[in-house]
């Protein structure tokens, strides 16, 4: 054998050894859980039945909570997408001031738990509200809130999700080259008609990727349908299983099981779509190191600006205000003035309260962790998915999307019915350590990471590493050279992604964690359950401002760092 | 030698010293696992005294909302290993249906003299440890003072009632039940609710909340909670409605599979116990044994008339109970 045969071969076998062992992960992470549950739902106890699915499939409830999801998700996902993708337009392609500031604040409110934005939101409309008492127009005494209702429901959510599309089609429009903008400005098309006909159309990848996540992720939201939903009884699929899951009684957990994997179908369904949006167009583009900002907006800039600005205030300032206010009380509905303002809140929090200490730092550690190894999973996923077209891994594409869209309660359920025993073969049981709640993030943030990773590969031209592979570089070592760079803008908007939305969770850590292993949403939650949300305030309060200090010290090492990987520095 | 003597004197103080027991000889030891609802506060003081009453037991505990708490065990149930010893849950019903799925172990040695008639099941599977009674709050800005769960029903008050949703709380779906099987109340209380508009939120937390911030003006609420957020300074007043106020008692049970019933009877004569019935009481709830005493928030001489719930019959009418409730409250 010759030496170039020997290099092949190591090549042919590093691949095929990635490959598989990818194929095993992401089955581990997505189809074992998603596997788990289906016996659960058709064959509880190891015995065939069909009584959940009758059951569930008869109930009428069954079907006005899917319609209702449905409607709610599709109308959320539009407004999301407008809002987001209207920013992010402004923010990347125009001259305004202060741009990294502004994407700073608009990406902020993915910190702030929903329940505590739907709450901020219904004191906004509220009797009680201290803006409406300002002005004069607070409404009546027990007058009935707006926001309870599928409008409200449908406007909180499209406002959560806005910064999903924002963060992905940013990341996309920063590999954007000057020069076709310029070229079609050069032959005298207006601003308006290269959006349409230049900039757009090659941003399908990455605003396709925003769609999806925004989509399944109200889907898949709990806190806000079930803070407006309840009192009106408008019931989506995740508060229908939470309401199953309070019912008690036999059978119950079959039934759980079916509804979420409805829930699952109708995600897959958009995932279809997605590919469907995708296929036969080529959107590749060769990157160049200059990040567009042709458009000057003249006279316009200002008004554009105090739009931009009074918008991002009033969707991440407002709930801010309303957790730092009510975290400064003695009580809820005790007015707030120099009189009764008080940090004793803080103080036990920080001082007494040694779960709280605890938490931040698991939270921390994990939310990193299952950031960096998603990322670390998704690039040479995401290489075989768009460039090298695995066919397994296409499939297990599809499936990576259900973790995330059925509540994590159901996952939860998944996870503990998976790992209770002692795992085979080394006998070590993960069951009420760390390390299964990492399992879960892992399984339920993957897709989170793995959208904007392949839009990233759609927009790459493959003549760099095809390049290097002539010249001789082996895949891992193309992957780190040269592939990671190319990527890295979506990547590292992927693994924001992970660790703002990992860093508050709630619904899965609920039912996983055990003592040492507290998570910041469990923690909060339990504050909010005994009645004590003056501490949960607090305690969310400091959440937000650590996780700014952690994103403004990252700008910092920045300097290292290629251009545009970090969202918010041009 | 002083470790055995001050163990001695804790297993006497706990009542776990049954003479005719040899079996508790020996003080209670090994590890303890514990599934609760209790608040975070209330679950950390508990365990903390139970710790110091025998010290040679290692409680370990998992404490969420009832639902996941629920969950969590009927997910460990499925792959037949439930992870907790005993459970202290925030109704009767809930403890009834895992008694009826045979996940309980009876404890014939409980001793329940001094405790609340009704307040425990006569097969000894479990054992009320506090009352939780529901009653009406009302914010201090609002017009009217309800006394009774019928004035809820008067016009004046439209618009502007909370309570918690019987399909997503335990104890809301015992309070419907148990008002809804009585002629004085029945059904017609909550179509005159339904009139009234009232909203049904997720639990008592967000009911707390709407009232102390003048959100809604009425609540159907727990004592503990209305009286606590009082004393901070929440603008709240509370009051037992005259046909009587439905109740939970947090029960304590041992869950069927436990490996240490010695610590898990440990436990349970523990929050029977004085001592337990006093630390209950030290946290704000009404205890589960009248000569215990009364919280603080409780008016001198205040007697509260309980309303009497029949938990079996509860059992049966509940599904069909909140399938009503779900379509008359339905949009």
């Amino acid at each position: 054998m010759s030496r170039a045969d020997a290099a092949t071969l190591r090549t042919r076998v590093e691949e095929t050894g990635l490959l598989w062992g990818l194929v095993g992960l992401v089955a581990l992470l997505s189809v074992l859980p998603i596997g788990r549950l289906i016996v659960e739902g058709l064959a509880p106890g190891g015995q065939l039945s069909a009584t959940a699915l009758g059951k569930v499939m008869a109930s009428p409830t069954t079907w006005t909570a899917t319609a209702n999801s449905l409607v709610t998700a599709i109308c959320a996902t539009v407004l999301a997408t407008l809002i987001g993708g209207t920013v992010a337009l402004l923010a990347t392609l125009t001259d305004i001031r202060a741009r990294n500031a502004f994407t700073f604040c608009f990406v902020l409110p993915l910190m702030i738990a929903p329940q505590v934005t739907a709450l901020a939101w219904l004191q906004l409309f509220g009797p009680s509200s201290t803006l409406l008492k300002l002005i004069g127009m607070a409404p009546p005494l027990g007058s009935r809130n707006p926001l309870y209702s599928r409008e409200g429901i449908i406007l909180l959510l499209g406002l959560q999700y806005a910064p999903l599309v924002f963060l992905t089609l940013r990341a996309g429009l920063r590999a954007l080259p000057k020069e076709l903008i310029e070229a079609g400005l050069a032959v005298g098309a207006s601003p308006l008609t290269v959006l349409r006909t230049v900039v757009l159309p090659l941003m399908t990848p990455p605003l396709v990727a925003g769609i999806a996540l925004c989509f399944v992720s109200s889907l898949g939201n709990f806190g806000i349908p079930a803070f407006l939903g309840i009192p009106g009884n408008f019931l989506v699929l995740p508060t229908l299983i939470y309401q199953r899951l309070a019912g008690l009684g036999p059978g119950l957990l079959s039934e759980v099981a079916i509804l979420s994997l409805l829930i699952g179908l109708i995600a897959m369904v958009g995932i279809l779509l997605q590919d469907l949006m995708l296929r036969r167009r080529d959107f590749r583009i060769t990157t160049t190191s200059s990040a567009a900002r042709p458009f000057e907006l003249g006279r316009w800039r200002r008004p554009v600006e105090i739009g931009l600005w009074s918008f991002a205030i009033l969707v991440l300032a407002m709930p801010f205000f309303g957790l730092v206010s009510t975290s400064l009380i003695p009580a809820f509905g005790v007015p707030l003035n120099a009189r009764t303002a008080t940090l004793a809140n803080y103080a036990y929090v920080l001082m007494e309260h040694a779960a709280s200490k605890r938490a931040f730092v698991n939270s921390f550690l994990m939310s990193a962790g299952a950031a960096t190894a998603i990322v670390l999973i998704c690039v040479p996923l995401g290489y075989f998915i768009v460039w090298k077209k695995s066919r397994a891994l296409r499939l297990l594409n599809l499936a990576a999307e259900l973790p995330y869209a059925m509540p994590g309660v159901v996952l939860a359920i998944a996870a503990i019915l998976l790992f209770l025993k002692p795992l085979p073969l080394i006998g070590v049981s993960l069951y009420n350590t760390i390390w299964i709640i990492l399992f879960a993030y892992l399984a339920r943030f993957l897709v989170l990471g793995l959208r904007p990773v392949v839009s990233g590969y759609l927009q790459v031209d493959r003549t760099l590493e095809e390049a290097a592979q002539i010249a001789g570089a082996g895949l891992p070592r193309r992957l780190v050279t040269v592939i990671f760079p190319l990527v890295a803008p979506a990547a590292v908007a992927g693994a924001l992604l992970i660790f703002l939305t990992a860093f508050n969770e709630l619904t899965v850590s609920a039912l996983l964690w055990s003592s040492g292993a507290e998570t910041l949403g469990v923690v909060v939650f339990s504050f909010e359950q005994g009645g004590d949300s003056t501490y949960a305030s607090a305690l969310a309060t400091i959440t937000v401002l650590v996780t700014v200090c952690l994103m403004a010290s990252t700008t910092l090492f920045a300097q290292r760092l290629p251009q545009g990987v970090l969202p918010w520095r041009d | 030698m002083s470790q055995t003597r001050r163990s001695l004197i804790a297993a006497a103080v706990g009542g776990a010293l049954a003479v005719s027991a040899p079996a508790f000889a020996q003080a209670p030891s090994g590890k303890l696992v514990l599934y609760t609802s209790q608040p975070e506060k209330d679950a950390a003081q508990t365990t903390a005294a139970f710790k110091k009453a025998y010290p040679n037991v290692e409680i370990e505990i998992f404490r969420s909302g009832t639902t996941e708490v629920m969950g969590k065990l009927a997910a460990e149930i499925s792959a037949g290993q439930p992870g907790a010893d005993v459970l202290l849950i925030a109704d009767a019903a809930s403890m009834e249906i895992l008694k009826g799925q045979n996940q309980l172990l009876a404890y014939p040695g409980a001793k329940t003299d001094g405790l609340q008639e009704g307040s425990f099941d006569k097969d000894k599977t479990y054992f009320g440890s506090k009352l939780i009674t529901t009653g009406i709050a009302f914010n201090t800005a609002a017009k009217e003072k309800p006394a009774s769960w019928n004035d809820l029903t008067n016009p004046a008050l439209k618009g502007q009632i909370s309570m918690p949703s019987p399909l997503y709380s335990g104890a809301a779906a015992i309070m419907l039940s148990t008002m809804t099987a009585r002629p004085d109340l029945g059904w017609k209380l909550f179509e005159g609710l339904k009139a009234n508009e009232a909203v049904a939120v997720r639990g008592n937390g967000a009911v707390l909340k709407s009232v102390a911030t003048g959100e809604k003006a009425y609540g159907v609420l727990v004592d503990f909670m209305a009286f606590n957020a009082k004393k901070q300074g929440s603008p709240v007043e509370f009051v037992f409605p005259k046909e009587g106020a439905p109740a939970v008692t947090e029960p304590v049970a041992i869950v069927k599979t436990t490996k240490n019933e010695a610590a898990a009877k440990a436990f349970v004569d523990f929050i029977l116990s004085d001592d337990g019935q006093k630390l209950a009481l030290s946290m704000g709830y009404i205890p589960a044994k009248p000569s215990i005493g009364s919280p603080a928030w409780l008016p001198e001489g205040t007697k509260i008339n309980v309303m009497p719930s029949d938990i079996a019959a509860v059992v049966k009418a509940t599904e069909a109970d909140k399938a009503r409730f779900a379509t008359m409250f339905g949009n």
